[in-house]
């Protein structure tokens, strides 16, 4: 243990609870594709809608479940520091998103289709991470939703820790388009049998 | 953006600092906790990054939950709330966005989901967004918030408490958490802080009161720092 600094222990994590204030979301918070509300969206990479329901035990709907999305660029680039492409990522694309779900158990998200990357540990497909957080998860729950038909799956290092038979809960499916716009949709079910359960990951 | 905590190394959170789950008395985690353990991955690029100018999408400077306006002043033990967003090196997070949110002095939240037959405060909202300065600190001025029972049917208390939400710069390190008030006594029968095992985690959920006389006569000071996840392996020269 050759450290300057005696490491300070993480602040433990709690429920966000039932009152997330509403007030906390604009419109847009769920647009991936802008920086900021009044900023035009990214003009690089495919437009995507992705639709998708959160429901607990006995397949019922989560209502006011709070889902954050973070991605890459269209190009697989992250406008952070610990990507060694940061400086030609999108500078127009946020990447990051928060939506609520609605009386249905309903989230949706504006976004791009992502591009793969490579990196030390191996490469990684096209994916969007997904967070959600609401009254009765005391832990953040994450997963990671990849797109079906795509090549470099075969290659993904977080999809190959998966048994094969899980691999399929991860892929979004196809849902025609809305106006103009291909969608997407990945349910999330919280807890189930082991065959209901999406899986969800720990770092 | 070079130097936005860019933090290069994730280690598992230690033991006895994640909630135990699901929580007795707590039935929504008996229905929402997935019932299978989460498949443990290394922390990737899409891991390891997150939006580095968040408060361009979420504005920032909304750190006045006491005040509503000229003259109206929220009902209740007017404090102030600040400390410093740091990492596991305890380098302050700059840049970082929290949000807080929280009951008023009766324990009533203004949201739909709150049905109590306890008071609102027309002069009180309850929430706010700031960015944490060059030093990762961050400041609200607030009301103490009132206790409130928990509707199920073996009831028990909320003390009071303040909710965080801390964006910080990976999406490793984003934390969602609560703040207790030191002396308490509902804080030892609080089902989700004594979730955690850990006593020393436990107690650093509670804010420090600063002393009366470094604060004045205006209002009530409290500290409350937070450690999201992540340092850098190589620690700086």
């Amino acid at each position: 243990m050759n450290r300057a600094v005696a490491p300070l222990p993480p602040t433990s994590q709690h429920t966000i609870g039932p009152f997330f204030p509403a007030t906390f979301f604009r419109p847009g918070d769920n647009d991936l594709t802008r920086i900021a509300a009044d900023a035009a969206p990214t003009t690089r990479g495919e437009t995507l809608l992705l639709r998708g329901t959160i429901t607990r035990e006995g397949g019922e709907a989560c209502v006011n479940m709070i889902v954050e999305a973070w991605q890459a660029d269209a190009a697989g680039r992250f406008r952070h520091p610990r990507d060694p492409g940061w400086r030609e990522a999108d500078p127009d694309f946020c990447g990051w998103g928060r939506a609520a779900t609605d009386a249905e158990g309903r989230y949706e998200f504006r976004t791009v289709r992502p591009g793969g990357y490579a990196e030390a540990g191996g490469q990684r497909a096209p994916h969007i991470n997904l967070t959600v957080m609401g009254a009765g998860l005391m832990r953040r729950v994450t997963t990671t939703l990849y797109f079906p038909g795509e090549a470099a799956n075969a290659q993904d290092a977080v999809l190959l820790l998966l048994p094969p038979e899980r691999r399929g809960r991860l892929m979004a499916a196809a849902a025609g388009e809305a106006a103009g716009v291909k969608l997407l949709r990945f349910d999330i079910r919280l807890r189930g049998t082991p065959e209901e359960e999406t899986p969800f990951f720990v770092e | 953006m070079e130097g936005f905590g860019a933090a290069d190394r994730f280690d598992p959170w230690p033991k006895g600092l994640e909630p135990a789950v699901p929580v007795a008395g707590y039935p929504n985690t008996w229905t929402h906790t997935p019932a299978g353990a989460p498949f443990r991955r290394p922390a990737t690029r899409t891991e390891a990054t997150g939006p580095l100018e968040l408060w361009r999408k979420l504005p920032c400077g909304d750190d006045n939950l006491a005040v509503a306006g000229p003259g109206r002043l929220a009902q209740g033990q007017l404090i102030r709330v600040s400390g410093r967003i740091l990492d596991e090196a305890a380098r302050p997070v700059a840049g970082a966005v929290v949000e807080l949110w929280q009951a008023n002095a009766a324990g009533r939240y203004l949201h739909p989901i709150d049905q109590r037959d306890a008071p609102l405060d027309p002069n009180f909202i309850g929430n706010g967004r700031v960015r944490t300065d060059a030093a990762g600190r961050y400041a609200f001025f607030t009301v103490k918030p009132g206790a409130y029972p928990v509707p199920v049917p073996a009831t028990w208390w909320r003390p009071p408490h303040v909710h965080f939400s801390v964006l910080g710069p990976a999406s490793l390190s984003r934390l969602v958490t609560q703040m207790y008030f030191p002396g308490d006594p509902l804080n030892a029968f609080d089902r989700i802080l004594q979730s955690v095992p850990d006593e020393a985690a436990r107690a650093r959920l509670v804010a420090r009161q600063l002393h009366p006389a470094e604060v004045g006569d205006g209002w009530l000071g409290f500290v409350h720092d937070i450690v999201l996840r992540g340092r850098h392996a190589t620690p700086p020269a």
